[in-house]
């Protein structure tokens, strides 16, 4: 673990590299943008907090504005961290299914709300079974696979009968249907649209077929950063799962309305060849998606990444000289962000907080 | 950070919580006995690159093996100064340090520990050589010679030796040798045999070079856990960096058949959506993916699909009856052991399929 805590005050260019930096003024126009966007309509966001692993800035968003109160988290240790950390409303978009791991989950439902997704009859009967045991109540979303080929329900039938099951058993509680879907490739803000009305009226099928047998769903919880505006088209979603977002990321094309917020900053150690300038940081701290431009020199492209050092290149004079700072922006913030224990909230060129990012790790 | 759920020592492997980093004892002592068994018998030494798997507790053992130099590798400062905290006094740092703040950390590792670091500029050598005068030390050079790699390093003959000289003008400084770092060759038979030696040769060739001019080069590291056993036989090469054959990976499995898969990452069948299709709570995020897809080796019929962030999808093949079902443990074997280390702050150590011990890897993350 690092432990490195610059006091505030100090300036960016003084940080020792490679550091994790999160520009507050972006990050915070990013949690208005969605307060905004969501200010009168009926869908709202849960943020995904996967990426960002901090519950101050989940706190952020919520206080911002626009959520339902609550927030995502992938695994059962992050929602510890989210709990521990202040938020009392958690959907786990994904399976929970080992009994020791049901059972935390439940010793957690004494805190918080909480609820998690299911695809599978006998991990219902469990749920129950250990929640009853436990004297609380677990929420359970039926998860319907949209696109992805992962886990979820594949017809309307298979989503009909588990929500039978879970309104016969004391210790669950029915809650609605959730999906996830992803946008392989932007074409174009039409196709952007399409794709998400698309994959999510699957979803919103799943929960016409069980409200047909009388039984009410209250949650749609579906979509993610590129359904935030798509959402709001939809009747039926109740809110939307989106992570990406907070901090900017640059594959995607369409976030126009979004800042980056958060870069590594690296230093150059040396110039060994003319263009070429090595950097100290590399695949560890950024990942193998890692990063694919440098702030301020579209004239710069990255190369080879090894373990611990960046080759960036040049095809006039490399204007990066050994000590010189640069700022990377990485192209997959969440795998990144998960080799790093804190942020470095930087605003006006200066360090104003940094926050420890307790859920990094977490994938239990 | 990492938040597993701590059990007894004793408690059955499949009973800890998911995903985990475990590590098979009886493989680990097999893997550095076959390893360093090649060394104790030759003057050319090892020096374990502890990249490989981030463990005070492994580097230590393998010092206890014999066959080193008795020191060992680091690839960052911040690495340096875990492994100095923790018991090791011999450190080469495989890494150019050039700003000042991290210049003075270095300089007082230096007063409590034998350190050994990388140049590759005349620029560098200079503050490198103020610094240690100023803070009363001698730092041990090597010049870093770029070969295989587009990395950072001089190019071998007349720029190493032009460097080594301005090291040896340097007051605080100590010359020590050369270094290349070839990247890992992965090839077998000949092709190992001939890419290995065209890069080391140019090392040596450097060494002789240097040798003439009368300088004295009692540092020559190559190598690696892809090719030890031939650049090891070299003359003239003095020690051998290492760090991958501890616990190995499926990236080298094909190549160093000598040994075996001590690392795995237990996971959790969290879905079956259809038949042949498993879910698992292990992605990229407990595994690792920036070199390729993991192993299952414990799992005939089965081929990993694909790695997400949270989850690792694997096909199976149905005519192979597992009886697998939801809560039951997969075991990855990562693609590549210093990404997959990386990702955690601890291991579970194995012996006899049940918990021995839980390590720290207090160096996680120490980038800087």
């Amino acid at each position: 673990m690092d432990y490195y805590r610059p006091v505030p005050g100090t300036q960016v260019e003084d940080l020792e590299t490679p550091c994790l930096l999160v520009d507050l003024d972006a990050v915070e126009h990013n949690f208005r943008v969605v307060a905004d966007t969501y200010r009168d309509t009926e869908v709202k966001m849960r943020q995904h907090t996967k990426n960002i692993k901090s519950p101050r800035l989940a706190l952020m968003q919520i206080e911002t504005g626009g959520t339902v109160g609550g927030v995502c988290t992938a695994k059962l240790s992050e929602a510890e961290v989210m709990v521990e950390g202040g938020v009392t409303d958690i959907l786990i978009p994904n399976q929970v299914v080992h009994k020791d791991k049901i059972a935390r989950m439940c010793a957690l439902a004494r805190r918080a709300d909480m609820k998690v997704c299911v695809d599978n009859m006998q991990n219902v009967q469990d749920l129950s079974d250990i929640a009853d045991a436990y004297g609380v109540k677990i929420g359970v979303l039926i998860e319907v696979d949209t696109q992805m080929g992962r886990a979820g329900v594949r017809s309307n039938e298979q989503g009909v009968a588990i929500a039978k099951l879970a309104e016969s058993l004391p210790g669950v509680d029915f809650k609605g249907v959730m999906s996830h879907q992803s946008l392989m490739e932007y074409k174009g803000e039409e196709d952007r649209y399409e794709v998400g009305r698309q994959t999510i009226q699957i979803c919103l099928d799943v929960k016409n077929a069980i409200e047909a047998e009388g039984i009410a769903v209250g949650m749609v919880s579906s979509g993610e950063t590129f359904t935030i505006d798509v959402a709001t088209t939809i009747p039926g979603v109740t809110e939307v799962e989106g992570g990406t977002y907070a901090l900017g990321g640059t594959t995607y094309d369409y976030m126009k309305d979004y800042r980056m917020a958060n870069k590594v900053m690296g230093t150059v150690i040396s110039t060994p060849r003319s263009g070429v300038a090595i950097g100290d940081a590399g695949l560890f701290a950024l990942s193998g998606l890692g990063a694919d431009s440098v702030e301020d020199h579209p004239e710069i492209t990255v190369g080879e990444m090894l373990d611990h050092q960046i080759v960036l290149k040049s095809d006039g004079e490399m204007p990066l000289k050994v000590g010189d700072k640069f700022k990377l922006i990485p192209d997959y913030q969440d795998m990144m962000i998960n080799r790093w224990d804190q942020y470095i909230g930087i605003r006006d060129g200066a360090v104003e907080q940094v926050w420890d990012i307790p859920g990094r790790g977490c994938t239990q | 950070m990492e938040r597993p759920i701590f059990k007894p020592i004793g408690t059955a492997e499949e009973a800890l919580d998911t995903p985990a980093l475990v590590v098979d004892l009886s493989g680990l002592n097999q893997n550095i006995e076959t390893m360093h068994s090649f060394f104790r018998s030759r003057s050319v030494g090892l020096r374990p690159h502890v990249s490989g798997h981030g463990s005070p507790a492994i580097a230590h053992m393998q010092i206890a093996a014999g066959g080193t130099v008795g020191g060992i590798m680091t690839a960052t400062l911040g690495q340096s100064e875990v492994f100095a905290a923790t018991g090791f006094d011999d450190i080469f740092l495989a890494n150019l340090v050039t700003a000042p703040s991290k210049i003075a950390r270095l300089c007082s590792l230096a007063r409590r520990v034998n350190m050994t670091v990388a140049v590759d500029s005349a620029a560098n050598a200079s503050d490198l050589g103020e610094a240690s005068v100023e803070a009363g030390v001698t730092l041990n050079v090597v010049v870093e010679i770029n070969t295989r790699r587009d990395g950072m390093g001089v190019a071998p003959g007349r720029p190493a030796l032009e460097l080594a000289n301005a090291i040896v003008g340097e007051e605080g400084l100590h010359f020590a040798g050369l270094m290349t770092y070839e990247g890992s060759i992965r090839a077998e038979g000949d092709e190992l045999v001939s890419e290995s030696k065209k890069w080391i040769q140019q090392v040596l060739d450097t060494r002789e070079k240097l040798e003439k001019a009368g300088l004295d080069v009692e540092i020559l590291s190559v190598g690696g856990t892809h090719n030890y056993e031939i650049a090891g036989e070299m003359d003239g090469v003095t020690e051998i960096a290492a760090g991958s054959y501890a616990l190995m990976d499926e990236g080298y499995r094909t190549y160093r058949p000598q040994f075996v898969n001590a690392a795995k990452i237990m996971s959790c069948v969290t879905s079956m959506p259809e038949a042949g299709n498993v879910i698992t709570d292990a992605g990229r995020k407990a595994i690792g993916g920036d070199t390729g897809n993991p192993g299952i080796p414990t799992l005939p019929g089965g081929e990993v699909r694909g790695l997400s962030a949270e989850h690792g999808g694997i096909d199976l093949d149905p005519s192979f009856d597992h009886g697998l079902s939801l809560g039951d443990r997969v075991w990855f074997v990562p693609n590549s052991i210093e990404g997959c280390v990386n990702l955690h702050d601890y291991m579970h150590v194995i012996r006899n399929g049940k918990l021995d011990a839980i390590w720290e890897l207090p160096a996680r993350g120490r980038y800087r």
